[in-house]
């Protein structure tokens, strides 16, 4: 699944540990979900929206892949 | 960092450091009895029962380890991971049976106690865990 979290964390000058800490999960997880390799789960979807004051779909957008 | 560990994981290690200590001392204290005190029937099979106990628990352990980590990245590699040890288990254990019953000479030679299926598995989960952590960057 496509996301703009790389541009939207750069917006806020956050490293990838730093948007990890807000999110309380691993740094890896916030590489994991930037590279579009890995599908958060619609709670961790959520608070990510709370964090960036967004809806979901402005942050992800679905490329048609499952 | 992925060293960085969250409070589940570390709870995890500790759990799992006292079971093998409890694994080394069954296994120290099964193996005196039966040296110096032979003991038969249904003591054997209690005894025998002492040193899994420990090995028991890892799995639980694992189990929970599981059902406190937070991070749903950390529980997708981990859950890929032991898939694959799993997997993999099965597939050398079915390979193995059929091997002392195809090539009987092989149970002279080989010595392959069924605990050692353990190791197997946790060897295994620790080759796949890199490599399933791999196909997310």
């Amino acid at each position: 699944m496509k996301n703009r979290l790389r541009v939207l964390r750069a917006e806020k000058n956050w490293s990838q540990a730093d948007l990890a800490e807000h999110l309380e999960v691993s740094r890896q997880s916030v590489n994991a979900i930037e590279t579009g390799k890995f599908d958060p789960s619609l709670p961790l979807a959520f608070r990510l929206a709370r964090l960036f004051e967004m809806t979901i779909e402005e942050i992800f957008s679905d490329d048609g892949s499952s | 960092m992925w060293c960085t560990k969250s409070a589940a994981e570390r709870r995890y290690l500790s759990r799992v450091l006292v079971s093998m200590a409890g694994y080394v001392l069954a296994i120290a204290g099964v193996s005196w009895m039966f040296a110096h005190y032979h003991p038969q029937g249904a003591a054997v099979y209690l005894l025998a029962l002492l040193p899994a106990l420990p090995i028991f628990a890892v799995i639980a352990i694992l189990g929970i380890y599981l059902s406190e980590e937070k991070d749903e990245f950390v529980r997708t590699v981990l859950v890929k991971s032991s898939l694959w040890a799993t997997g993999f288990v099965l597939a050398f254990a079915t390979f193995w049976g059929f091997l002392q019953s195809y090539a009987p000479a092989i149970n002279r030679t080989v010595n392959f106690p069924m605990y050692c299926v353990f190791i197997v598995w946790w060897v295994s989960f620790g080759l796949a865990e890199p490599l399933v952590r791999r196909t997310y960057k």
